[in-house]
């Protein structure tokens, strides 16, 4: 392996990009074939590279400190590797998925770049390619977007688009100022402390990385596009890629370009902002009627609990949010991908015609059982081990206040999968499908190696932490100290797991309330929590959209460019339309009313000319 | 063979009648062309003959014998016979075509270079009485050519031309008469000394109102021009081209560069009246254009607009508003031709003038319509057509000396000028076809290409600005000063 191998990652998408672009439509099966083989070959090297874990490449490219500096470190390959082996298992689901979609070409191109994208974004370790290649996952994810041919498509890409334009412009300008005061955009050469400036340039560039994770209040686009986008893309991009990409960025910025303090105000900003989109998100999530869209908030909800995470700066929690980070990109990716097979066979996500599935669709209903129990922290899953550090860690800060949201979180979280899977895969058969079968095995091989994963994650958590995780926190707490998480992490005899597991009971009552009080439709169970006085209020409100931001600033951008129109183009356009062109027709109007023809005045014209002339010039004279 | 700028067209046009009983279109067309090509040959070769002099003076001589007509040709001169044999020789071209249905074609070529003549005649002439002398020359076959379709308007309108004229022309005799009373001389050089020497302000001062009478109205300046929308919208589109183009310059402009920068020298009193004839013809001329309904008038006001620019820029006096003025002559010169000549085109294909009731004709005739834009803009001073760089240049000279008032004005009226020449694009070539112009079709060869070569010049003058106007505006503006230093300070205002 030599260093320019780095470029690989990078550039092997992109030429596999424009091959599928090449070939011509009708050909079937080529596209598959190359896109899965493409997809290996990338998860090989991301591999390799994860044994090597130090390589580095740079060459000079604008000047002024402008480099393409590619660095391979542990965690850039942590995050290679997942974004190889989920690359992998979206190409093999898509095989199927995806065949009959009309622009299957621009699909594949666009996985392809997107790939590239984020490999380059992780790889570099200079501000301005790591931007660029940010930036590009902007026009990909925009293009992904409307292969999903829903009426509100477009729309929908646009939001995600200017969302994210709005987040990374923060982070190019959190960038900048950063530039500004270390004077160098190398990545690895940074670290300062988050004061004065620097606090302005750490919160900007936070913007950046939680708006790419789709952390509120930046998340906006993605429940919309869980309706609008094909699923295999929201499993590869909000569950999965962003996640990975977005963490990662914020667990750079707060390890490694400045240094998070605990309990400092931009630690406990970091915090709130965690805290709040878990809670929120989850209540949003519960009352969904829809499949896709519950997950889509999910996918945001379980975001707060990284933020939270990282947030608290305390070992344990910045790796429980990482080891967070991996989790949700499997069992999101997971049940996604389930809610996908589903969509697959029965033609609809929606929970109220579904039910009773687990006969049918036995693999779809195990990986979603076993991803849904992961996220509700269910022991001894993936998500009950990183769970728990985080809440260890929202303890150790000693804000009680943050661990109690994430246990709110925690509930509702299991509360609303116990629905969704009651609904899909339990109780009676829904009349409106017809009798289904299980999905190919493209489609359900995926789902339960992310099943399986999340098993293995959870119950030889050993292997993740001591591979993955710990590696990264070295260098960042005190020589010696004692950095084994994964000696307890399955312990429940202790108070915070206690409590964990209190949690989900009550979520478990809170349900079979719901569903007994709706008159045993597993649909409905949330209704007490829609219902609830207040909460109702606040779910109307968010229904129609009032705490979207983007609709908020499109209606706040309209309402100005209105008044704009009124007051300052209005009054100008009348100006030249009334005040230039009557005054100028008047003139006109005058003048020609004088052209009569009549030689006479002409003549006379001209003699008064002359007249004026001769006496001008006389008077000049003097 | 600075003669022959004069007898060539002259001789020409003696013979063409006679070649009409013979072939009535092929050899006046073929001998027209012809001379103008010879012409622009002639132009070339006298330039390079008077580049790096001062300038060339010519004595006729009849068998040996001098007879004390002496001719000039200075860069001034010579950069107007370029502008006339140009502008010239696109209007012939595209007479190949046009002229075809208004019959006797070698009458019409042969006032046409009888008006030539005049004009060439008077760009070379070194006294004042033969300045009257080639100006009647010129204008009386402008007359016949105005009133040639025979209708009651032309006739009309030619009648008006001839009798303000002919006012003009007395004037301008007058004040000749006057001038050889009180200096005794006429050419150039003795009655610029003559004057100088001369204790009599006041009747100088009346003469130079004379000549600003008789110039302003063969330069249709407000408030002499009222013959102009009345003469040049008359005449056939080639004439009207011609008399826009090219006549009103000649005899009226370059005429009154002569006579007060170089002759009379030119005087702060001097100075502000002619600025302010050319601003108020700028302003007023570009208010009545935009009230108009038929293009020709529409195009014909403008030209009294433009002249307002071209003297405003001369009568600055500073060798930057000279060369500005000079340049936006030779523009205009180009443009107007071209947007008359187009005029013609359109007459032709729809037979009316009215704007509003052609539409959409862009569809149908592309050529034209994108022709016609080019030399709108031009005019409008659109960059990087040649019209922007001559205002351009008389807006930075006025501002240099200090003229911010009509340098703002000037830019304001260049506003208005736009508008009207949108007007013009948008009714007659934009938005949707009349119903009644379906059938119509793009003009004939000669026209398209006489059109297509004004366009073509408009873009190149105006992308190699720097080039034409050192080449051939400079050494001009460089004569007139010249002229106008050694002019200065012979009179006492």
């Amino acid at each position: 392996m030599t260093a320019p191998m780095l470029l690989l990652p990078i550039l092997l998408p992109v030429a596999i990009a424009l091959v599928v672009l090449l070939i011509p439509s009708r050909v079937k099966a080529v596209r598959e074939v190359i896109s899965v083989l493409a997809s290996i070959v990338l998860l090989y090297f991301a591999w390799s590279f994860f044994t090597i874990k130090d390589l580095t490449w740079k060459v000079g490219w604008l000047g002024n400190g402008v480099d393409f500096d590619l660095r391979l470190y542990h965690f850039s390959a942590f995050i290679l590797l997942g974004l190889a082996g989920f690359l992998f298992l979206i190409a093999l689901y898509s095989t199927v998925k995806m065949k009959n979609v009309p622009r299957v070409r621009e699909y594949y191109a666009y996985v392809f770049l997107t790939a590239a994208f984020a490999n380059g974004a992780v790889l570099s370790n200079n501000f301005v390619p790591l931007i660029f290649f940010w930036e590009g996952l902007l026009l990909t994810l925009y293009g992904l977007i409307t292969i999903g041919g829903k009426k509100d498509s477009n729309r929908t890409a646009v939001k995600s688009f200017i969302l994210g334009g709005f987040c990374d412009f923060s982070m190019i300008l959190g960038v900048a100022i950063l530039w500004k005061i270390t004077g160098t955009l190398t990545l690895s050469e940074i670290s300062v402390k988050p004061e004065g400036l620097a606090a302005a340039s750490f919160i900007l560039m936070v913007v950046g990385a939680i708006g790419k994770a789709g952390a509120m209040p930046f998340h906006t686009w993605i429940p919309d596009a869980a309706i609008d986008a094909p699923v295999t893309v929201m499993a590869f991009i909000p569950a999965a890629l962003e996640k990975l990409l977005g963490i990662y960025f914020l667990a750079r910025i707060t390890l490694d370009f400045f240094v998070l303090e605990k309990n400092s105000t931009l630690a406990i900003v970091l915090m709130t902002i965690g805290a709040a989109t878990i809670v929120l998100a989850v209540f949003m999530a519960l009352i969904q009627k829809d499949f896709k869209r519950l997950l889509s908030y999910h996918a945001v909800s379980q975001v707060g609990y990284m933020i939270l995470g990282i947030g608290t700066a305390v070992p344990i929690g910045i790796a429980g949010g990482i080891f967070h980070m991996i989790n949700h990109a499997m069992y999101k990716c997971g049940l996604f991908l389930s809610s996908g097979s589903v969509e697959h066979r029965c033609g609809t996500t929606e929970l109220k015609k579904l039910g009773g599935l687990r006969q049918e669709m036995p693999l779809t209903a195990f990986g979603f059982a076993v991803c849904a129990l992961a996220i509700s922290g269910v022991w001894p899953l993936n998500g009950f081990v990183s769970k728990e550090m985080v809440f260890h860690g929202a303890v150790e800060t000693g804000y009680i206040i943050f661990a109690v949201a994430a246990w709110v979180g925690a509930i509702l979280t299991f509360a609303s999968f116990l629905k969704a899977g009651h609904s899909v895969f339990l109780g009676p058969r829904g009349r409106d499908v017809p009798a289904v079968k299980e999905s190919e095995s493209p489609v359900f091989i995926p789902i339960l190696t992310l099943a399986g994963l999340c098993i293995l994650f959870g119950v030889y958590n050993k292997l993740p932490l001591k591979e993955f995780i710990e590696p990264i926190l070295e260098g960042h707490v005190e020589a010696g100290e004692h950095l084994d998480f994964s000696a307890h992490a399955l312990a429940v005899f202790n108070p915070i797991a206690l409590i964990s597991v209190g949690c989900l009971v009550i979520a478990l009552l809170l349900h079979l309330y719901g569903w007994k009080k709706a008159g045993r439709k597993a649909y409905l169970a949330s209704e007490p929590v829609h219902k609830f006085p207040v909460l109702k209020q606040i779910y109307d409100l968010a229904e129609k959209r009032i705490f979207d931001i983007y609709e908020q600033g499109i209606r706040f951008l309209k309402g100005l460019s209105g008044i704009l129109f009124k007051l300052v183009d209005r009054p100008i356009d009348a100006f030249y339309e009334k005040g230039v062109t009557a005054v100028g027709r008047a003139f006109t109007g005058v003048l020609r009313a004088a052209h009569t023809g009549h030689y006479a005045n002409y003549l006379a014209w001209s003699i008064g000319g002359l007249l004026a002339v001769a006496g001008i010039i006389s008077l000049l004279l003097k | 063979m600075v003669f022959l700028f004069i007898a060539l067209p002259l001789v020409v046009a003696g013979i063409l009648p006679l070649v009409g009983k013979v072939s009535k279109k092929f050899l006046p067309d073929l001998l027209a062309n012809a001379v103008f090509i010879v012409l622009l040959v002639l132009v070339f070769f006298e330039g390079r003959g008077i580049a790096g002099q001062e300038a060339a003076v010519r004595e006729l001589s009849w068998l040996g014998e001098p007879l004390n007509i002496r001719l000039l040709l200075d860069g001034f001169s010579l950069f107007m016979l370029f502008a006339v044999a140009l502008v010239g020789f696109a209007i012939s071209l595209f007479s190949i075509d046009y002229m075809d249905h208004y019959g006797s074609k070698a009458n019409f070529y042969a006032l046409f270079l009888v008006m030539i003549a005049g004009m060439n005649g008077l760009l070379l002439v070194t006294d004042l009485f033969q300045i009257y002398v080639f100006l009647e020359v010129a204008a009386v076959a402008s007359y016949a050519l105005v009133a040639f379709g025979l209708g009651h308007d032309e006739l009309e309108a030619s009648f008006k031309y001839l009798m303000l004229s002919a006012v003009a022309s007395a004037f301008l005799l007058a004040g000749i008469v006057l001038i050889f009373g009180v200096t005794g001389a006429l050419d150039f050089e003795s009655v610029s000394q003559g004057l100088a020497a001369l204790d009599s302000r006041f009747l100088v001062g009346l003469c130079a109102a004379f000549f600003i009478l008789g110039f302003g109205l063969k330069a249709a300046l407000v408030p002499f021009h009222a013959w102009l929308p009345d003469a040049h919208p008359s005449a056939p589109a080639p004439i009207s081209a011609a008399l826009s183009g090219l006549l009103i310059k000649v005899s009226g402009v370059y005429a009154l560069t002569r006579v007060f920068l170089n002759v009379f020298g030119l005087t702060p009193a001097l100075s502000t009246v002619l600025m302010y004839l050319g601003i108020i013809s700028m302003v007023v001329a570009a208010l009545l254009a935009l009230g108009q309904t038929d293009i020709k008038r529409m195009l014909a006001y403008s030209s009294i607009s433009q002249v307002g620019y071209i003297v405003l820029g001369i009568g600055l006096g500073t060798p930057l508003g000279i060369l500005g003025g000079l340049f936006h002559l030779f523009n205009h010169a180009l443009a107007k031709s071209l947007l008359f000549l187009n005029s013609g085109s359109l007459q032709m294909a729809t037979g009316t003038r009215k704007l509003d009731e052609m539409g959409g004709l862009g569809k149908r005739m592309p050529v034209t319509s994108v022709t016609t834009l080019v030399g709108s803009l031009s005019i409008a001073g659109v960059p990087p057509l040649n019209g922007f760089w001559s205002k351009l240049i008389i807006i930075v000279a006025l501002i240099q000396a200090g003229r911010w008032a009509f340098a703002l004005i000037a830019v304001l009226a260049s506003v208005l000028t736009l508008w009207y020449y949108l007007l013009i694009q948008r009714k007659a070539f934009f938005g949707k076809l009349n119903e009644k112009w379906a059938s119509v079709r793009e003009a004939p060869f000669w026209m398209t290409v006489s059109t297509v070569l004004l366009a073509l010049l408009c873009i190149a003058t105006g992308i190699f600005f720097a080039g034409t106007v050192n080449s051939w505006v400079r050494p001009a503006a460089d004569a007139v000063v010249k002229g106008l230093q050694t002019a200065l300070g012979s009179l006492g205002f």
